[in-house]
């Protein structure tokens, strides 16, 4: 067989390629390189130096913050995907099919909506005077404070990831064989024990990679823990926009860039290799 | 004998390791209705696939009016596809569908225009002309995709199982409707199918085709009486097919001794010796039943086993003392003359001019 | 039964405070905008359009307001092209490294936006290319693509494989059945991507605020307003980047879903 040109072909073909190595693994790719180049006289020149890795690793706030982050990340998906699964499990089992694509069109929209503004608007309503407090103390308690705590940044990577998970979710177990459900009902399986042990195991893939989405947005957000968790303990999101900001340390914010995809490629990887793991001991 | 209009030599088609086409010498002559027949995956559409230049022969020549058709391009030949799908554009409407064509070949708006609708009328659909597609049932969609085919005026037409989403009675209709243009207009049309009935209701030539490989071609009558190797005759419908040695031979017939009997068939001038394994097999509805033992070489008697009824015909299934399951297709009100419970005895036969001894395997 | 009735209610409630916490931020912030306090509580203050009064009579936000337009209908135009290459590709071949090929283009949204930001950040000022309306561009084309991509690719599922060959069948060449099938076919798949494309855009803060140099889109002006106080002006660009967005997204999904449906009845 000859091979010809076939310009067709690659007239679909080779744009994407081309666009996306230049602005998208070049990028990549440099971001590791200037990891390596030195700052003087707020300069950055190329070189190749191990310094900025040294520098950051060895700092007890860079581990600090990686860890806060990655624990911070953690409790945030783990309270989005309990807090979404009683409302995606009506959405999937109960509600019909009609208003289960309104409940989805619904929740895409403000995944293309300002998260910035949300985040604001989070801002004001949770303050020691906003709405929420100020509603608190008409029935006589608070005023709490939400703001620049733990509540607050989880509050904001909720309003971030809440839908995508419901959404996740929902579909997930939409698609669950609903037929197993009642076969499993009838042979006797209580409803709560048919949610463990069938509704659960099934939708396995889906749900973790719900999770795993969650998880990349929470750990990647700047905007929640600068904003409503008040930075006091910074996350390696606001370590980067620090580093980048202010003093222009652009190689050592590189070395936070690559610590946190390397841990994202790690968990990532570990979540695929769990989703797709052939069924467990049951 | 003029030349074929179209010639294939030695084709073969592979798709990796699949082979789809494994050998092919076929020749279709213009103004003919050829069905190409097969179950799936016998290389049927693959074979209609390389006519319109969709697929490339892996080796072998595809010629049309004598021009070598290997490299040239779909959309630089003239011949136009029915699809099983259809394949209507669904964004236009049905005088936009049938258009198509003479809009890529450059034809004027005007005239466009004018050859769609006479095409819909002819096609009874010109009412319809600027309805949107995918508000038109499956007949009208049928005519329509007939329409966008034929107004391009083609030597050759290719259908690819259009009749398949059709019901059974629009079926029949479609097939009278067919067959009227085909004669009408006077051009090839090559008719691929897995349907029996629409094959050998419509085509003047029927190509059996098993894996990758032709294993018959003649008129329907041809292959229906006398099915050249076992394949066509299992394929083809409700055959009585019985496997012995040569017992004897006289000119143009063979005694063949069965575990059934010994049975005298007729058989093709190929040459045969006693002692030789033989297979002849009988039409189900040419064999006759009787109560009483009939006269002539070929009788067997058997036990009924059951009766089933499409329409007004029976088939009777029967069993010989061997085991041998026999096939018997009549009229229905002959069945009830002859008042049948299951599990009587009943004697069959058959005339010898049509027990048909198979080509060797 | 009965119980099972209670067990639905209760359900049925948990879902509405799902929906509640998710919108509310955005119903909050239209209310307040047209609310005279500087620091809104409840009771509400009065009504009152000074917000908006003040945001209409900024130059900035004018101008912020032109470049976020000029960016998100370029990005949109740019990432709708790219997406849909690579989704025709992917519909109608099969090649080497397909793979990699498609993770190339559906990555990046996976990537934290502050990584892409300070990444695309270094590497355009190295290039030169950074501080400039277009770096934006460019970053968000990166970013954008992969929705396209989707939402084309889906749209090709439903079309009837034999399409275009039929096209070919009735004397198009491959670049005819592009014009007159393949792009008809997709029309309005191709018309939400430019919208959902264009909203990803619009709203998009991180990358633009670190590429952007003095080119400042309405996000990065909000941002930038958010750092120094509260400002209910805020609230009032807010509603318009909600009202501008939404209606993107909305338009969107009447070209895209409404079609679905029909495709599907």
């Amino acid at each position: 067989m000859k091979r010809k040109f076939d310009l067709y072909a690659m007239t679909w073909r080779l744009p994407i390629i081309f666009w996306q190595l230049l602005f998208f693994v070049g990028p990549l790719l440099f971001m590791v390189a200037i990891s390596f180049f030195v700052v003087k006289n707020y300069r950055m020149t190329e070189a190749f130096e191990m310094v900025n890795w040294q520098k950051m690793l060895s700092r007890g706030y860079f581990w600090d913050s990686y860890w806060y982050t990655i624990f911070i990340a953690g409790i945030s998906t783990t309270v989005a995907m309990l807090l979404a699964f009683p409302a995606s499990f009506a959405l999937a089992f109960r509600a019909s099919d009609n208003l289960r694509r309104w409940a989805i069109f619904l929740l895409i929209i403000p995944f293309f909506t300002s998260y910035l503004v949300r985040t604001f608007s989070w801002y004001v309503i949770l303050a020691e005077s906003g709405v929420v407090n100020a509603m608190l103390g008409q029935i006589g308690l608070g005023p709490f404070k939400m703001l620049n705590t733990h509540f607050g940044t989880v509050i904001g990577y909720l309003t971030l990831t809440l839908p995508l998970v419901v959404i996740l979710q929902t579909v997930t177990m939409a698609n669950v064989d609903k037929t197993l459900i009642e076969a499993a009902r009838n042979l006797g399986c209580k409803p709560l024990a048919t949610i463990w042990r069938v509704v659960l195991p099934l939708s396995k893939t889906g749900l973790i990679v719900a999770a795993l989405f969650c998880f990349i947005l929470s750990f990647g957000d700047f905007v929640a823990p600068f904003y409503l968790g008040g930075s006091q303990e910074p996350t390696l999101p606001i370590l980067i926009l620090d580093t980048t900001k202010s003093g222009q340390q652009w190689p050592r914010a590189a070395v936070v860039a690559i610590m946190m995809m390397a841990t994202l490629f790690t968990i990532a990887f570990a979540a695929i290799a769990l989703a797709y793991r052939k069924g467990g001991a049951r | 004998m003029t030349e074929p209009l179209v010639t294939f030599r030695n084709v073969k088609k592979h798709f990796g390791e699949f082979v789809a086409v494994r050998e092919m010498d076929l020749d279709i002559h213009a103004g003919e209705f050829l069905a190409i027949m097969g179950s799936s995956g016998c290389g049927k559409t693959t074979t209609l696939r390389m006519l319109a230049g969709l697929e490339a022969p892996t080796s072998g020549e595809i010629r049309i009016g004598g021009d070598l058709m290997n490299e040239v391009k779909p959309h630089e030949r003239e011949t136009p596809l029915v699809w099983q799908s259809l394949a209507l554009f669904p964004f236009l409407s049905a005088r936009e569908n049938v258009e198509f064509g003479l809009k890529m070949r450059g034809v004027g708006k005007e005239e466009r225009k004018r050859r769609a609708l006479e095409w819909l009328d002819r096609m009874e659909i010109g009412e319809f002309a600027e309805r949107n597609i995918t508000t038109l049932s499956g007949g009208q969609k049928q005519r329509v995709a007939l329409a966008r085919s034929l107004v391009m005026e083609p030597k050759m037409l290719l259908l690819d199982e259009p009749l398949s989403a059709l019901d059974a009675n629009l079926v029949i209709r479609m097939q009278a409707v067919l067959t009227r243009l085909q004669k009408e207009l006077g051009i090839t049309f090559v008719y691929v199918t897995h349907s029996q009935s629409e094959a050998f209701a419509m085509a003047d030539r029927v190509v059996i085709m098993s894996q990758g490989e032709i294993a018959q071609v003649g008129s329907p009558k041809d292959i229906y009486r006398a099915p050249a190797n076992r394949f066509v005759a299992e394929f083809v419908g409700r055959n009585n097919i019985l496997s012995g040695t040569v017992a004897s031979l006289d000119g143009e017939t063979v005694t063949i001794s069965t575990p059934s009997g010994a049975f005298v068939a007729t058989a093709p001038d190929t040459a045969r010796s006693v002692g030789a394994d033989a297979t002849f097999v009988v039409s189900a509805d040419l064999v006759s039943v009787s109560r009483e033992e009939p006269t002539g070489e070929n009788r067997v008697l058997c036990t009924l086993i059951s009766e089933e009824f499409v329409g007004s015909m029976v088939t009777l299934f029967l069993e010989s003392a061997d085991g041998h399951e026999f096939k018997v297709q009549m009229q229905e009100r002959d069945l009830i003359e002859l008042d049948l419970h299951n599990d009587d005895q009943i004697w069959l036969s058959w005339a010898v001019q049509n027990a048909h001894v198979l080509d060797h395997e | 039964m009965n119980q099972n009735r209670t067990l639905n209610i209760i359900l049925a409630m948990y879902v509405l405070c799902i929906f509640v916490f998710i919108f509310a931020p955005i119903l909050f912030s239209m209310v307040f905008s047209f609310n005279s306090q500087r620091f809104p509580t409840i009771p509400l203050g009065e009504f009152s359009t000074e917000w908006y009064a003040k945001i209409f009579a900024d130059p900035d936000v004018w101008l912020a307001a032109r470049n976020s337009l000029i960016v998100s209908v370029s990005t949109s135009v740019v990432a709708t092209f790219l997406g849909f290459c690579t989704a025709y590709s992917d519909f109608r071949y099969n090649f080497r490294f397909k793979g990699p090929y498609l993770a190339l283009i559906l990555l990046p949204p996976t990537i934290p936006l502050i990584i892409m930001a300070l990444a695309m950040l270094a590497w355009l000022s190295k290039l030169g290319l950074s501080g400039q309306l277009w770096s934006i561009i460019l970053a968000h084309s990166v970013l954008t693509a992969p929705f396209a991509m989707a939402i084309i690719r889906l749209r090709l599922n439903q079309m009837d494989p034999d399409l275009e060959a039929a096209a070919w069948n009735l004397g198009s060449s491959e670049w005819q059945a592009m014009r007159h099938v393949i792009i008809p076919f997709c029309a309005p798949a191709i018309v939400s991507a430019l919208c959902l494309t264009a909203a990803v855009s619009f709203d998009e803060f991180a990358i633009s605020w670190f590429v952007s140099g003095l080119n400042k889109t309405v996000p990065v002006v909000i941002l930038e307003i958010v750092q120094g106080n509260i400002d209910p002006q805020v609230n009032a660009i807010g509603t318009f980047v909600f009202l501008t967005s939404m209606t993107l997204v909305i338009l969107a999904q009447v070209f895209f879903i409404s079609r679905q449906v029909k495709s599907h009845s």
